[in-house]
Order: C-alpha cells, then structure tokens, then sequence
C-alpha cells in the first residue's frame, strides 16, 4: 500500500505543504476563499527548523500500535485499513489531550475544525488525505512538494532507495555524489552562522 | 525569548535592552526572525520565480522535480534575474536619494528652500568644473542651477558615459567600455535591467550578470556619488569630529529627538531647529535641560560626519532604542526603517513621524517635509516633541556613551595626510600598513548583531590593514570604540605608528552608505597616485552583516570597480552553480575582482589577509605569508 514517506534531506522549508494541507482541509478548497472561512482551515503538518534553521515537514506516521490510539479515553481513534490511516473521529473526541501527551511525534493539535460540529474544539491530525485518496488523488502535502521531501509510494520503494543511497556513501571519496551542491553550500553558510553565535 | 541574549548581540546596550524589551513584552527583530524560520529554501537559492502570472515556478535543486518554470527558465535564468533585481531595486534606492538632493539643490539656486544653503561653495565650483560648466564670475546659486540641472541630465541621459566616472582611472574605463559595462544613464541602467528581466527578454544569464554589473556602476559613479557630493556641497564636507555612540547618547533629563533614515534633507533642518533659542527655552520650560538629538543608521551616520551629533544605535537597534521609553520623538524618512517601529512606540510615549511623500508606515503620523517647507515643519515638529516630554514614563538608558570620531571624507583623509595620498602610499610601500579594507553595509539577525563587523575590523587592524567604515558597520565599529584614536592599541605595530603619527584611528568613519562611494573615490585617487588601476591595489572590500538589496548593489559596484569583496551572509545565488562559479571566480578575468563569502568574520579576515598579500606581492612590494 502506498505510504508518505519523508525524506527529511530533500526539504527545503518552503512550507507549500502546510498550505496545500490547510486548503485540503477547507470548506472551499480554494486557497483565496480558504482564508475567509470560519474556522479558517489549519494545516495538519508541521514545518519545524532545524538546528541550522533548515526544514522538516513533521507529520503523523501513523504508528502501528499507534500510542494515541491506546491512549485514548473515548474511543475517537481508530485504524481505517484501506489507507492505513489511523483516524480521530471529531464526534466522538472529547478533547481529552491524552492521545497527544502520548504522541512520540507533537503532530496532534486542538482547535475548531470543519470535520466537527460546529464550534467544538477537537483533537486535529493528519488524515492521510483519506477523502482525496478515496477519489483517486494523492495525499495534498505529496502534491505540492517540489523537492521530493515527501513521497507517496509503496514503503519497500522508498527503503530500497535508500539502502543503495546508504551503500553509496560507502563508496570511494571520489565517487560520491553530492544531492545538490548550492543547497549544501546553502546548509554550510546556515551553519556557521549558528555556529559563530555562540562565539 | 528563550535563548540568551548574547547569542543575539555582542553589545552590552543590546544584551541589557533586549532584557527590558523582553519585560515590556516588545517584540524584535529577532523573534521575528525565529518565528520565519525555516525560511523557504526555493527562495534563499533564489531558485523560486514571481516575475510573471504564469507562474509563480521553483526548480528543484536536487534534480528530480522541475527543472524549468514555466516559460521555460532554468535554475541559471532565475537566480540570475532575481539577483539582477536586487541590484536594481538597491541601485534605485540610492540613486532616487540623490535624485532628492539634487531636487533640493535646485531649489535653493532658485531661492525657494528656505532654511537651506550651499554650505561648501569651493565644492560646488569643482564639481561644477567637473560638469563642464561655467563658474568664473558668476554667483553661486546660477552655478547651483546649472549644476542641478546638469546632475539631473545624467539620471535620464542621452550620453554613452555618466560625467563622474571621469574619476575612475582610466584602465578602469576601458575595462568597463570593453566588457560593454559602462554605465549611461542613473535610471536607465535600472529601468534596463526592469526590462531585461521581464518574461522573454534576456534569457543569458552571463548577460544579465554583466548588466547587472552595469547597473550597480550607475550607483556607485552616478545615483550614489551624486547623494555623497551633493549633500557636502549644501550641509558642508565632513570633517574628523569627536562624538559619541551606543544607547547612553540619549540623556534622562533632556528632550531626546532621534532620526532615523537616510537622506540628510530632513534630518539637517531638525538638526537646525535643535539650537533655536526659543525651543530650547520652551524645553527648560518643561523642565528639561534641553533637547537633545540623536541618530540612528545614516542619516545619523550624516549628521555624525558633518556636526558630531551623537549616534544611538544601527540597524538592529531601532525598536531597542524606543524601548529606552526615553525618546520623545523620532523622525524618519525612507529606507531600513522596520515597519515593526509604529506599533514599538505604541508603547511608550514616543511620537513618530513619517517625512517623506515616498514612504509611509504603521502607526506613525505622517507630516511631509518638502524644500519650501522643511524649516518651518522642522521647528513645528520639535516643539511638538519639547511638549511631549511631559507625558514621559520611567526611563531606562543602562549604558555609558563610548567615544569616538567621525567625518572622514576623502578630503578629510587627505588633509590629515597633509594634502595628498602620498603618505599613505609610503606607508604602504614600505609595509608599515598593508593595505586597506572597507568594512560596509548593514546588521542581519542571520549574523549575531555586531559581531562580524567589529571581530574582522579587529582582526584587520591586527594584521596592519587600514579599515575605513561606513553605514552600521561603521556605527558597529564605533560602539566597539575602534574609531577612536586610543583604538590603536589594537593596531599591529605599523598601523599603530603611522594612526599614532597623523593622531587618526585605525578604522576610519567615512560616512553613510551612499558614502561608500568615498572609499572608491580615495581607492582611484590611490591608483591614480600609482599610475594603476584600482583592482592592482592592496584592498579589499567586505560586508559582513549584510541584508539590503542596497547592499548587492554596493557589493557589485565595489567588485565591477576592482575591489575584491567578501560578504557575510550568502545571497540568494546557491541555485546556480554557475552563477556562484561566475561571481567568485569569473569576474576576475573581466573586472579583476570577484566575490567571495565567508560568514564567519575570522575567516574572512584571512581571506582579506591573503588578497592583500598576493596583491603587495604582485606590486612588487613585500609580502608576508598567511
């Protein structure tokens, strides 16, 4: 079944996922209307910056046994095996914070969402895109990442690329590679800007 | 904010007044820059593109997602033309400030700028000279007109070459007229390179690159050099004057106005209206001692240089300084004043005004200053401020001033050299000073604030390099007390002579930064003096805390003009190899200089270092090795 996987080297912190993800989550799926709604739509993945200032999209691995899932109280939080998507049902949710107390992960958020009744705050994660992949599309956060940071594709793809990526760095000095060489350039500049503030 | 607060500042003003800003729960510069972080990767490799509606386009650089926006732009394309904008837009902004004072030269040959004057008529007939236009026998404002005139013909010009560049060295020239890169026009260069980067027009990026390098040219010997002479010639030629700097300048028993911006045009009547008689009683009226005016940025950096008005802070100062809770009024004009200042006197009782048609901002009142009317605004608006004083709350001003000395015109150097470059150049010769450095440009909360303009000015003057400063870097340098005489302490042992010598210091406050075309003018009166070009020179040229597109265009005139230049921060360039290959390495075969960056300040003394040693040695001199 096919997954999003991170790539955490690939992003380039542009944030185009959390917007896609906000808009997939809105009553208008416009992103000129989106802002105007009540609630306005929040995104469900979460850029956070590294050490050096550079981006990781933080999102729900949907873990199996997933944590939130034992912990929670009212029974909200089940598994949807068509996407292995593991789901907060808002109506059943009584805001309990437990499931993210549990989280190994901080991707579960509370605040109003269109998916519960009108007002009510309710525990918010990633959904896997489940309406989108239900009609034939892929995941809104995949879509709009330009840089491969994020994937949707079968598991076993992902980890074969990455053993022979793995591999390569065990191959001769001269014959590595590097991904891209301005954004490693980009991320040694970022660093010894960190660096020298401790000076 | 949870980190420390030296991790933000090396300053003790800064450290102490981000604490009380923190408890006053005033928002910074820096927590807005955390709050930005990541910042978008596409951008910060100039690799995203908003030129046109059929996009906006990003490439990846990493190879697998798009490679060409939709018109068809590659990653070489798109770096190219977003950084060719950024030299535009600094090069218009320079330029346009001139443009004012042209406007207000203008006004005075006509009689119609009440307040000001021509403040250094021996300036004006030698520029004037320069302009081929008549000076013998006639007065001084049809001399002024005529020159006015004449300056504005060189923004729109139907010339092939801008008057000033006469100054250049003519090896130069033919450098720039061979590589097609001689500026024309101060609006032309700009509105060309507008033109050039619109959707289907120039797609090679080398072409762009080069007029980028045109453009920047018609800054640094047009726009720029026309905003430097101009100012001297109606507020007066800087000369060395004591003054004082950091936060402690503002006084608790006294009215303080500050002004912050660029342009000398509003800040000079406030400064005149600062000394009238009857202001000054209204103030010990009010009970205080009197009024007492600061700067911030350049147009502090200009008043500094002309009349030793004392500096507060730079760039990343500006909300700390309101926070102080002691200032009663601040003035500003136009560029690098942050929109965030409003909403920081919301808190305090400080009135902000707004003086310039061209620039508006949150919560400050906008109170237009023209020529015709400066004078009599200028006198309304620091009563308005000696009433104020009343309405202030506690203060908090936690540091003692530090000394220093500005006003280091080209002329001003030359003079305490004794009239002529000759013995600078002896020093040089003779190794007592290696070379010299201009350290320029502005703070960036990327750079810990402060930090790379004083550690590499330190180090440089270690290593006998003569530093000349402008802009923050030169108010940096100056709360680190380097532009002081006693700073030779911190000299390497022929610099520390040869300062000691001529009683000047070893970092050398030049002015604002459209000043920095001082340091090319005494860079050509050096090569000049030589019989060489201005790239054979054992200089060098850095911006260590860069953030403005000002500070591209600068950067690139510095380099188009000969002079090696290392920057602090990296430009939004990483997205082109080529385009870095270009900048760093190819310019050398076209300009004789290039660029390099090197955000850490020591190592970017060592790369000055070293260019200045290999250029001694190609000039025959004696070289030490690194």
């Amino acid at each position: 079944m096919k997954q999003v996987v991170v790539h955490p080297e690939y992003c380039l912190g542009c944030m185009q996922c959390m917007t896609a993800c906000a808009i997939a989550h809105s009553q208008t799926h416009s992103l000129f209307y989106a802002v105007l709604e009540d609630p306005v739509p929040k995104s469900r993945i979460h850029v956070g910056a590294g050490l050096f200032g550079e981006g990781f999209p933080n999102r729900c691995r949907h873990c199996d046994p997933a944590p939130c899932m034992t912990a929670c109280l009212s029974g909200a939080i089940s598994r949807i095996p068509e996407t292995n998507t593991v789901y907060i049902d808002p109506d059943k949710c009584i805001n309990c914070a437990s499931c993210s107390m549990v989280c190994p992960f901080g991707v579960i958020r509370y605040h109003k969402d269109i998916s519960a009744i009108s007002g009510k705050i309710t525990a918010v994660k990633c959904d896997n895109c489940h309406e989108r992949q239900i009609q034939g599309q892929i995941p809104a956060c995949v879509e709009a990442c330009k840089s491969n940071a994020l994937t949707f594709e079968e598991p076993s793809e992902a980890m074969k690329r990455k053993t022979n990526k793995t591999a390569c760095t065990m191959s001769s000095e001269t014959m590595k590679i590097p991904a891209a060489s301005g954004f490693d350039l980009l991320n040694a500049v970022k660093k010894v800007q960190a660096e020298i503030k401790t000076c | 904010m949870s980190k420390s607060y030296k991790e933000y500042t090396i300053t003790s003003d800064g450290q102490l007044m981000l604490k009380k800003a923190d408890s006053d729960q005033i928002e910074t510069v820096w927590e807005r820059y955390e709050n930005q972080l990541p910042q978008c990767g596409y951008c910060e490799m100039g690799l995203s593109c908003r030129i046109c509606n059929m996009g906006p386009c990003r490439i990846d650089p990493f190879g697998e997602g798009p490679q060409k926006g939709v018109c068809g732009a590659d990653a070489d394309i798109i770096v190219a033309r977003n950084l060719g904008r950024m030299i535009a837009a600094g090069a218009a902004a320079h330029s346009d400030h001139g443009r004012d004072l042209v406007e207000v030269l203008a006004d005075v040959a006509k009689g119609k700028a009440p307040g000001y004057s021509i403040s250094d008529p021996v300036k004006l007939k030698k520029i004037a000279g320069e302009y081929e236009i008549e000076t013998d026998g006639r007065e001084i404002p049809a001399i002024a007109g005529d020159l006015a005139y004449a300056m504005m013909e060189d923004y729109g010009t139907r010339k092939k070459e801008l008057t000033l560049v006469k100054r250049a060295p003519e090896k130069r020239r033919e450098i720039w007229r061979k590589a097609g890169i001689m500026p024309r026009g101060i609006d032309r260069e700009t509105s060309e390179m507008m033109h050039r980067t619109h959707m289907g027009v120039d797609n090679g990026w080398q072409s762009l690159l080069l007029h980028g390098m045109r453009n920047a040219l018609s800054d640094g010997w047009g726009g720029s050099l026309i905003a430097s002479e101009v100012s001297d010639i109606l507020f007066g030629t800087p000369l060395p004057c004591a003054n004082q700097v950091n936060i402690g300048v503002l006084k608790t028993d006294q009215v303080n106005i500050i002004v912050h911006g660029h342009n000398p045009v509003v800040s000079e009547m406030i400064f005149l209206a600062c000394q009238d008689t009857d202001l000054i009683n209204l103030a010990k009226l009010k009970g205080a001692k009197g009024i007492n005016l600061a700067g911030l940025c350049c147009t502090g950096n200009e008043l500094m240089a002309r009349h030793g008005i004392p500096m507060a802070g730079n760039h990343l100062m500006t909300e700390l300084v309101i926070a102080t809770g002691a200032v009663e009024m601040m003035l500003v004009d136009y560029q690098c004043i942050m929109p965030s200042l409003g909403k920081t006197a919301s808190c305090y009782h400080t009135k902000m005004i707004s003086t310039s048609d061209k620039a508006r901002f949150p919560g400050m009142e906008h109170r237009e200053f023209h020529p015709e009317n400066s004078q009599k605004m200028a006198q309304e608006l620091v009563k308005e401020a000696v009433e104020q004083y009343e309405n202030r709350g506690k203060v908090y001003i936690p540091v003692e001033p530090v000394q220093s000395l500005g006003g280091f015109s080209v002329e001003a150097v030359t003079g305490a050299l004794g009239g002529t470059p000759e013995p600078l150049i002896e020093a040089i010769k003779a190794g007592k000073i290696r070379g010299a450095a201009g350290i320029v440009g502005c703070n960036n909360p990327k750079i810990k604030h402060d930090y790379g303009h004083v550690t590499l000015a330190q180090q440089l003057i270690k290593n006998d390099i003569l530093v000349v400063v402008t802009g923050c870097a030169a108010i940096a340098t100056a709360k680190a007390g380097l532009n002081a005489a006693e700073a030779i302490k911190y000299a390497g042992p022929g610099l520390k002579e040869i300062c000691g010598a001529l009683k000047i210091p070893p970092v050398l406050h030049m002015g604002s930064c459209v000043d920095n075309v001082r340091i090319l003018i005494l860079a050509s009166a050096l090569a000049n003096a030589l019989g060489t070009d201005i790239s054979d020179l054992p200089i060098a040229g850095s911006a260590p805390e860069w953030y403005s597109e000002k500070a591209v265009a600068i950067a690139t005139y510095f380099v188009a003009s000969g002079v090696y230049t290392v920057l602090g921060p990296m430009p939004p360039i990483t997205g082109s190899m080529n385009v870095i290959k270009l900048l760093t390495q190819g310019l050398d075969d076209i300009t004789g200089a290039s660029f390099a960056v090197e955000p850490d300040p020591e190592k970017a003394a060592i790369l000055i270092c070293r260019h200045i040693e290999n250029k001694r040695k190609a000039l025959g001199l004696d070289s030490r090795a690194l």
